[in-house]
């Protein structure tokens, strides 16, 4: 189970859900829900809960700090 | 319409005797549904089996015939035509009819969303207009699946 504080450090394949399939979903998720489509070349870098923030950022969508 | 005999189903996915199942798609419309068709015989591997003194089609038979079904929605497509797949869950399943031999399994396969190898769908299926086996799929598509794993780990 993953906790809020535990996420900064977060890196791809650290967790279970976060295998190639959870990336593929993730990616999906994140496209729905802020109706974006993300470029491929970015789909590939997300390889953290960090770096995934900057190129979000890219989308004009800001991920808050967690409380 | 689009169509596939079983020369036209050996050329679009990599299923082979004894697994390939289904017979025929009778229609497809590319990215998102099939239609496909099973006839089950006494003369298939799996009747002796289950059960000697009352043939029914199996369940994982069943499901490998409708995700044989799904698979062409996009197989279908020159993209992805011939590739391999794979299972990433199968849920929500039901069994809803016995399957016996000489009846004839109608699978209508439906693709809601097919992005970066990952297909995701329902499927259907009825035995004279009678429901039978349904199910909801994640499939993979590994080929076009690896061109998206993140870099550092790919």
């Amino acid at each position: 189970m993953l906790e809020a504080r535990d996420l900064s450090e977060l890196k791809y394949q650290d967790a279970t859900m976060w295998d190639s399939v959870g990336h593929m979903q993730l990616m999906a998720a994140l496209e729905d829900s802020f109706g974006i489509e993300m470029d491929i070349d970015d789909i590939i870098e997300f390889s953290s809960y960090e770096v995934g923030k900057v190129i979000i950022s890219k989308y004009n969508i800001k991920i808050d700090p967690v409380a | 319409m689009i169509s596939f005999d079983i020369n036209g189903l050996l050329m679009h996915q990599r299923n082979r005797y004894p697994v390939l199942l289904i017979d025929k798609i009778s229609s497809v419309v590319p990215g998102q549904r099939a239609t496909g068709i099973k006839c089950f015989t006494y003369n298939e591997w799996f009747f002796p089996g289950h059960f000697d003194d009352e043939p029914n089609v199996p369940g994982f038979v069943q499901i490998e015939c409708l995700v044989q079904t799904f698979i062409m929605t996009f197989l279908c497509m020159d993209d992805y035509k011939g590739m391999k797949t794979n299972f990433v869950s199968a849920n929500n399943v039901k069994f809803k009819r016995k399957i016996v031999p000489g009846e004839i399994l109608s699978i209508e396969a439906n693709l809601k969303s097919f992005k970066r190898g990952l297909a995701i769908g329902f499927v259907t299926s009825a035995v004279n207009g009678e429901p039978a086996c349904s199910a909801d799929f994640v499939i993979a598509v590994p080929d076009v699946f690896s061109r998206f794993k993140p870099k550092s780990l790919a």
